[in-house]
């Protein structure tokens, strides 16, 4: 009986080990953050350092929430930081010239949605590695924005005639960021979006014969994320008000991190979760919060998350002689 | 099963490597008085000025980190250091100034202007100064560029001092000048785009027509660089490999220097080709390439002393001793003009910005602590006691 019950706990451990890993890894960051900082006269608690947390984290976990679906694929999509710069230009410039959000944030949608189809279908009908339109997508996007921002004889722009005040609300980001997890949850979960996703991720030359119309549901995982990168872009540019050249740097490289901090398999497939995506960014940003709490330079605080990046991966790790989660 | 005891033993190594390095950093923090670590320094009880720097590295940060730190430490503070964006990114910055602030942070001193304006607005309470940058998004008069044009009227916002010239026209007379002086008729000028670096346009707009005016022939028009390294193909253009100098208006010691120099090996660019720029690199072989006989034939240099204009700044507005006769403006830098061995070798032999001894600085807290007024204290960075001659 004891026997049986020691390998119900290994066995339970070996088949959690991501979850472990990455609730761990933020529950830690938790605890060394709520014990060490009081040393230093400072709370990680305070009003202040919670809404400092949720603004550091909300494009990051918007986006990664967002992502699941493609990542879910196996895929990824290393446009979106280019994405993220022209929809906030649109979003402030239109701004500027109607007086309202809305126009910015509609051509925003429509221009993601027509870059979430080509990203999709292009990998599958001309059977090109998925990440190759979205290579060419990141070039223009950047090129775009680069010539535009010239042409404004400017490097930044700010919204003038618009309140954008709301967006800089920690209990909207909170909400929102609430209610994508939700409604990305129960596609991912409970709808056929999300189990095709995962079954295509899995294997999809299974997925195929099994009847699941690849083409299709690439297309509208693409699509999910598309509208997503949007609402992340009005957060963005509700931060400050503002757009720049730069705006967007190296967010594809962000929530890649994130999600593997959350333990997602970067092959995708059946142990995709939504869950990855809320508990990395939290860990990330904590981090970059609590750091500089601990007296940690922000030189070193660089070195300090690499290692922290390291230590989950090789504990999420499942692949022979592998170093990066499966 | 032995793959993953190694995977095991690999990740509690890099545990280990962790807390080390975190306990190294952060005990290299009170090596930072020596210029070495940028954070906390020492027990101080009048807070802690929080700089959102434009560098991470190189001998004029560490120059600046030095001084600074020693400064801070006179006037009772700790300086603790975030890093802006690397372009200067609104959301960026904003970000690096919200996740380095503390409790116990009194002031703002900042060397990039990107997001001023949110930055204030998220602490209306803390001053804040700036240096090292024009803040053209703050004064510029073209509404295009003023993006932050509110933060000029905000109480607690302190004013600038420029790296250099705070009128691009002013910097290209500086360079244009030497160019007379030396007798020069066929020059090139290099510089940033204008969208980025609106004072280089104007600098560069200033060169062509006192060129013009002059007689002086630009090979080839203005080039301008996208933050890319001069291309050799430069010289394979015609009429450049024999070009008197080049006026490099973006940072030449970086960007333009060590192709010049490729060049000159590969007989691309004539010996004679002198540069003039401004920015300072401690590298040896481009030290002694610096004179009359060197390639680099006229060089400005921002001194590290400048971060004393805005820490007194901000130390006055803390304090509640702001002086009278305060407006809140942006000024030209000091700065060191270099054209011979001589001068070069009285910065590397005499200054805090090559020795990162607080003890050669040009501008003690003592000589900021004796001026009575703002007027004394602008007059003081411009000087003839933070010029280069002071160094003899």
């Amino acid at each position: 009986m004891e026997e049986k019950r020691k390998l119900d706990i290994k066995q339970f451990l070996q088949e959690h080990v991501n979850d472990i890993a990455s609730y761990g890894g933020l529950l830690f960051c938790i605890i060394v953050f709520t014990i060490v900082p009081p040393i230093f006269g400072e709370s990680i608690w305070s009003q202040a350092k919670l809404a400092n947390i949720i603004s550091n984290v909300i494009v990051t976990a918007l986006l990664s929430v967002g992502a699941v679906f493609v990542y879910s694929l196996g895929n990824m999509d290393i446009s979106i930081g280019a994405q993220i710069r022209v929809y906030a230009m649109l979003i402030v410039l239109l701004g500027n010239t109607t007086g309202s959000l809305l126009p910015g944030i509609l051509i925003s949608l429509v221009i993601a949605v027509v870059i979430a189809i080509v990203n999709g279908g292009a990998g599958q009908v001309l059977k090109v590695h998925p990440i190759i339109p979205s290579l060419v997508f990141m070039m223009i996007l950047q090129g775009v924005s680069s010539i535009a921002y010239a042409k404004i004889g400017s490097r930044n722009i700010t919204l003038r005639s618009v309140d954008f005040s709301a967006f800089k609300s920690t209990g909207l980001m909170v909400a929102v960021l609430i209610v994508e997890t939700i409604v990305v949850s129960y596609l991912f979960y409970y709808t056929k979006y999300g189990k095709s996703a995962r079954a295509i991720g899995a294997n999809g030359v299974a997925a195929e014969q099994s009847g699941i119309n690849l083409l299709k549901f690439k297309v509208i995982s693409y699509v999910i994320m598309g509208v997503m990168v949007v609402v992340a872009a009005i957060f963005q540019m509700g931060y400050t008000g503002s757009a720049s050249d730069s705006t967007g740097t190296g967010f594809e490289m962000n929530v890649m991190i994130a999600l593997i901090l959350g333990g997602m398999p970067l092959s995708g497939g059946m142990r995709s979760k939504v869950s990855c995506a809320v508990i990395g960014s939290f860990t990330y940003s904590i981090l970059a919060v609590g750091l500089p709490l601990i007296g940690v330079p922000t030189n070193m605080t660089f070195l300090v998350k690499s290692v922290i990046f390291i230590v989950v991966v090789l504990f999420t790790c499942r692949k022979e002689n592998g170093v990066l989660p499966r | 099963m032995k793959a993953k005891l190694f995977k095991r033993v690999l990740a509690m190594t890099a545990a280990t490597v962790l807390s080390v390095a975190t306990l190294v950093g952060c005990g290299s923090a009170s090596e930072s008085a020596s210029g070495e670590a940028a954070s906390n320094v020492t027990a101080t009880d009048g807070g802690t000025i929080l700089w959102m720097s434009n560098l991470s590295s190189g001998a004029q940060y560490d120059a600046m980190v030095a001084y600074g730190t020693k400064l801070c430490e006179q006037m009772g503070y700790n300086l603790k250091i975030v890093y802006g964006d690397g372009f200067n990114d609104p959301d960026g910055n904003l970000t690096a100034v919200k996740n380095g602030m503390t409790s116990d942070v009194k002031g703002i001193l900042v060397s990039q202007d990107g997001g001023i304006q949110a930055i204030m607005d998220e602490y209306p309470d803390i001053p804040v100064a700036a240096f090292n940058t024009d803040m053209n998004s703050v004064f510029s008069e073209d509404a295009n560029i003023a993006s932050n044009a509110a933060v000029k009227d905000y109480p607690n916002f302190l004013g600038t001092i420029a790296d250099g010239h705070i009128d691009g026209a002013d910097t290209a007379k500086q360079n244009f000048e030497f160019v007379k002086e030396q007798g020069y008729d066929k020059i090139g000028v290099v510089t940033f785009p204008g969208y980025a670096y609106p004072n280089l346009q104007v600098a560069a707009d200033t060169m062509v027509s006192l060129c013009d005016e002059a007689g002086v022939e630009i090979v080839g028009g203005v080039v301008t660089l996208e933050f890319q390294p001069l291309d050799e193909s430069y010289f394979q253009e015609a009429g450049r490999d024999d070009l008197d100098c080049i006026v490099a208006l973006c940072a030449g010691t970086t960007f333009v220097y060590p192709t010049m120099v490729q060049a000159k090996a590969d007989g691309l660019c004539s010996a004679d080709t002198k540069l003039v720029t401004s920015g300072f690199d401690n590298d040896p072989s481009l030290i002694a390439d610096i004179g009359e006989e060197g390639t680099i034939g006229y060089l400005t240099i921002s001194p590290c002393e400048n971060i004393g204009y805005g820490l007194t700044l901000l130390d006055k507005a803390i304090k509640g001793e702001m002086y009278d006769d305060f407006v809140c403006e942006r000024i030209d830098s000091a700065e060191y003009v270099i054209d011979s061995k001589e001068d070069i070798d009285n910065v590397m032999s005499k200054s805090v910005l090559a020795n990162n001894d607080y003890n050669d600085a040009q501008i003690s807290y003592e000589d900021l602590q004796a001026c009575a007024s703002f007027a004394d204290l602008q007059a003081l960075f411009h000087s003839e006691q933070i010029m280069v001659d002071a160094l003899k």
